[in-house]
Formats: C-alpha cells, structure tokens, sequence
C-alpha cells in the first residue's frame, strides 16, 4: 500500500512560542481515512492545512503523494501539489460571484487546461453524483449551506483529486442538514478515497474512518483505530475531550 | 410600485393642519413661507414659459449637438449619439433573453471604436480633423474615452498599491497621493501646455485626445483607491479557496480578485464616471468647445448677446438629462450584479 501522507516530527511556532504543531508525525495509506479530532486551537486545521501548503511549519519533514515539501516552501511543488489535492473548508468558501458550475469549471479549465465542454460534462455528473445539478446554473448566495458545501466538494473533486481533506466540513452547517454532507463523504470514502478529515462528528468517525488521531497543543496525543478510539481511549486526555462531546 | 392610496392622502392632510396650523404663530409662518414659495414657483414658470427667448436653443440645436462638425457629415455623430441612446432604452427595459443580456456589455464596448470610426472617419467616411468635434458628441466622446482608459489603469495601480515589491508599491501609492492632492484643473493645463513640450519633435497628440489622457490619469487614480478598497473588502478564505485549487497568482487577480472588486467597487465606479463627464466642461476654459464651451461660444455671438439664463439653464438641463441616464444605467448594472450575491 502505498502511503500518501507522511509527515515526520511537524513542528510549527508561532512568535510568543506559542506551538501550533510540536512534532506531529504520522501517514496516511492510499484509499484511507484519517479523522483528525481534539478541542479547538489543538492545531487540527494547521496540521492539514500544511498538506497543500496554506501553512509553513519551521522544522519536520512532509511528503504528500511522493513530493516532498521542506520547511522554506517551493513555489512550483506546492502548485504540483495542489493540482492533486482537494480541499473542503468550513466556511465552502464558494466563490460568490461564479455560478455552481462555473465554481466547479474554473480550476479543471485553467489549471488543468481541459477543454470547457469536457469540463462541463464532468461537472454536471460530479453535481449530480452530489444530488444537486438542478442547481448548476443558480449562484452560491441562492443554495443552502448543506448544497453549499456539497458544491465545495464537487468543485474539490473536479480536478480528479488523489487525497482530499476536509477541515471541519459541518461545522458551520444546520444540524438537520449535517448528514447530507456526511453522506456524500461516506460514498466518497466507500469508493476509495483517500481523505484527511478534521471532525467533531463522531458517527462518521466510528463509521468511515481507518484512524483517529488526537490531537491537544500541537502535539499528537494518540492515533487509534475507531474501535479502540471511540470505546477504550488508551490516553487520559482522549477519554475526557470524549466525554465533553458525550455531554454536549 | 407607487399606489395612490386615498384614504393616506386625507390622513396626510389631517396631519400637515396639524403641525403646520397648530396655532396662530405657526400659522403665520406656514403661509408666509407657503407665500413665498408659490410666488417663486410663478415667476419661474412665467420666465421660462413666457419671457425667456428660447431662439437661442432652439435655432442652434445642430451646434449644441456637433459643435462645428461639417453640416452634410452631421449624421455620424447622429448616428452614434441615437445608438447610445437606444442601446440605453435596450438595456433599460429591453427583453431578458438571456443571448442578448450576456452580449450587452461587449455591445456597449462595441460602441466605443465604432463612434471613433464614425467620428473620426476613415475607410469609407471622409476624414474629420479633431478641431470640428463639439458640443455634446466631444462630451460624450471625453466621458467614455476617458473612462473606458481609466478604468484598467485604475485596477492596475490598486494592484500596483497591494503589491508585495516595495518598489512597486511605493511608486503607485505616490503617483495616487500626488494626482490626488493636485486639482483637476492644472492637470489638464498640464495636458494642455506641457504635454506637447515634453514630446519628441515629430509626434503630435491632437487637443482632444491630450485632454482624455490628462482625464484618464487624473480619474484613474480615484479609480484605484475605489478598487483597493474592494480588494480589501474580499475575504482571504476566497484566495485560500482558489490557491487549494491550484490556481496560480495571476489566475487568481483575473478570475477571483478583479471581478469581486469591481462589483463592490461600483457604486463610487459610478459617482466617478458621473463626475467625470461633470467635469469634462472644465475644457470650456481651455479651449475645447464641448457643450459648455460651445454654449459660450453662441453667447459671444451679437445676436445672441445678454442671453446667459436661457443658454446655462438649457446647459445644465442637458447635463442633468445625461447625468440621470447614467445614474439608471449604473442602478439597473448593480442590481443585475449583485442579485447573485445577496449575502456577500
């Protein structure tokens, strides 16, 4: 099995030495899924989002489908990088002014130089694999945030993406339209992709994912499968950041 | 969209007797002002119906329009200004389909080279030295040229102000403070007297179209402090967004950046291209005979002598006509803008 991800000894400061990652190590196999868990400002989003380069990190090694990205970014790996990587954010970050499949058309025909048509085409059917292609000509302000952010995921998988990561991708969401997004991960999952997920969600979790890594202060506390994860944490800090969500 | 409602009317009555006549002193007040107005109403109506000597418009109207331009050619200007004019009422309340809606903006930049050829002639149209232009069509023609010119120059320097090369940025934020700390008035004296110094022997740029460049360079500073400021008003998740796509730096300004900005940007996109046409009558004292300065030129006539009210009153009719067409043009281009974006 080939691994996708591998990150050796992560570390990122910011000034006030504040460690946002301290010496996060760990890999992602091909067609797996990590979920990455831990309270807020344990460095969750700054972790995956060194993975197609919207974050430095100062020390540690990274390697993302084979190219390896150091510590003083190269500007033409990361564009190889991201060419191959899709990303989800908690916010869709849809852009408002483009129609739905003109979200979804841009990257395929200007990064990947595809043809329009052919771009089109395969738009539509990744707006329908989503349930929503009788949207494809209405702007992102006309959609709910579930097809919002089932949008931002048929725009992530547009350029045929080899891992895709999702930072927090129902958190912004209504709880009735939570599963509507869940669901279209699971299939996405269910066909082998290989996905890097920051969650609160503990279904999907139990679920989908192969691994769940914790993480509290920048430092990875534990990684274990769900079945383990979710019933019998091994670390003391896992079992109480559980029991909050339990509460919750 | 404005119901008469009858039943408002008789309560808005009730009302103003009850707080312009509430009592004798106010009373008093309310009729003398109620006086006054009336009587200013009347006298105005009876000059403009009655005293004014309109000759002066009407027997002049070609001028007005096309200044000096030779009198069998007058149909090219004609030609241009009507277009504009329909184009206007087409966009206004012309059909939605949807062919027609996504070509209107290349029809409107279509306007600008064909009322150049049909201005300036060429292939197939006699020739017309710039000097013949006036009236409303050299207006018009200062107006568009000016800020079709402008507006790229504008985005560019707002780019330039952003930019991360120090160099760079300074260079363009002191071209902005300098064009905005200067008036408008000796830019174009600049354009004027200066520009044709400063030019290599052999190469001439005719009055008209130093008076678009002084224009182009002073607007488009204001232009680009109004596009920086929509630039700075984009969130920087949207060029998150777009760099997790794999977009790169440039694809990012085109696709991402510009058309946000200038949709926010057009509200003060508008107030400049209304002041600019404004102040294309500063011409009039330098020489050009727009519609201001044609306007002078006919009150300098004997003829026509001591009649100053009829011709500005008639001017600053013609301006608020063409002002208003603009304001709605904008309004209507917002509208169709920002319905795609209601909770941006």
């Amino acid at each position: 099995m080939e691994p996708i991800v591998i990150a050796k000894n992560l570390t990122k400061s910011y000034t006030k030495g504040l460690r946002a990652l301290d010496n996060v190590s760990l890999t992602v196999n091909q067609g797996k899924v990590l979920v990455v868990m831990g309270p807020s400002g344990s460095g969750k989003s700054t972790l995956i989002r060194t993975f197609n380069g919207l974050e430095t990190f100062d020390r540690g090694e990274l390697s993302i489908l084979g190219i390896k990205v150091n510590s003083t970014p190269d500007e033409r790996k990361i564009q190889k990088i991201r060419r191959r990587v899709g990303m989800v954010f908690q916010q869709f970050n849809l852009f408002p002014h483009l129609s739905i499949l003109e979200n979804i058309t841009l990257a395929p025909v200007h990064v990947q130089k595809r043809r329009q048509i052919e771009a089109e085409e395969y738009g539509m059917f990744l707006l329908s694999q989503m349930g929503i292609d009788s949207h494809a000509k209405k702007y992102p302000s006309q959609l709910s945030g579930g097809e919002q952010q089932r949008v931002a995921i048929a725009r992530a998988l547009a350029l045929k993406p080899e891992l895709l990561l999702f930072d927090e991708p129902t958190s912004a969401l209504d709880p009735e339209r939570i599963n509507e997004v869940l669901d279209a991960m699971r299939r996405l999952a269910e066909q082998g992709m290989t996905m890097v997920v920051v969650t609160h969600e503990i279904g999907f979790a139990k679920d989908v994912s192969d691994q769940v890594l914790f993480m509290d202060s920048g430092k990875v506390i534990e990684t274990s499968p769900p079945s383990i994860f979710f019933s019998n944490a091994r670390h003391e800090r896992s079992r109480k950041f559980l029991n909050q969500l339990d509460n919750h | 969209m404005f119901k008469i409602n009858i039943s408002s009317i008789i309560f808005s009555l009730k009302n103003l007797k009850k707080t312009l006549f509430s009592n004798l002193f106010n009373t008093i007040i309310s009729l003398l002002i109620i006086l006054f107005i009336s009587k200013a109403c009347f006298n105005t109506f009876e000059w403009l119906i009655f005293k004014a000597d309109w000759k002066v418009v009407t027997t002049n109207l070609p001028l007005y329009a096309f200044g000096s331009f030779p009198p069998n050619e007058q149909w090219r200007p004609a030609t241009w200004i009507i277009s504009l004019l329909l184009l206007s009422i087409l966009t206004l309340c012309g059909p939605e389909w949807k062919w027609l809606r996504k070509n209107l903006l290349k029809v409107w930049v279509g306007t600008i080279p064909i009322g150049l050829y049909l201005l300036y002639g060429g292939i197939g149209l006699s020739p017309i030295m710039s000097r013949h232009l006036g009236g409303l069509t050299l207006t018009i023609l200062l107006t568009i040229c000016s800020s079709f010119l402008s507006l790229p120059f504008g985005i560019v320097l707002a780019l330039c102000r952003q930019s991360s090369l120090p160099f760079v940025e300074k260079l363009s934020s002191i071209y902005i403070d300098v064009m905005r700390s200067i008036p408008l008035i000796a830019v174009l004296f600049f354009g004027q007297l200066l520009i044709p110094l400063f030019l290599p022997v052999g190469i001439e740029i005719d009055r008209v179209w130093r008076a678009i460049f002084a224009f182009s360079l002073f607007v488009s500073a204001y232009i680009a402090e109004d596009i920086r400021g929509g630039l700075q008003s984009i969130p920087n998740t949207q060029i998150e967004a777009a760099n997790s796509l794999g977009l790169n730096q440039y694809q990012i300004i085109q696709f991402i950046l510009i058309p946000q900005a200038i949709r926010i940007a057009l509200p003060a996109l508008t107030n400049q291209s209304i002041g600019l046409f404004q102040n294309t009558s500063l011409m009039a004292i330098l020489g050009l005979v727009e519609l201001l300065g044609i306007g002078r030129s006919i009150l300098a006539n004997p003829e026509f002598i001591g009649q100053y009210i009829e011709v500005y009153v008639w001017l600053a009719s013609v301006y608020w006509m063409v002002c208003t067409i603009m304001a709605v043009l904008a309004r209507n281009l917002e509208q169709k803008m920002t319905i795609n974006q209601a909770n941006f």
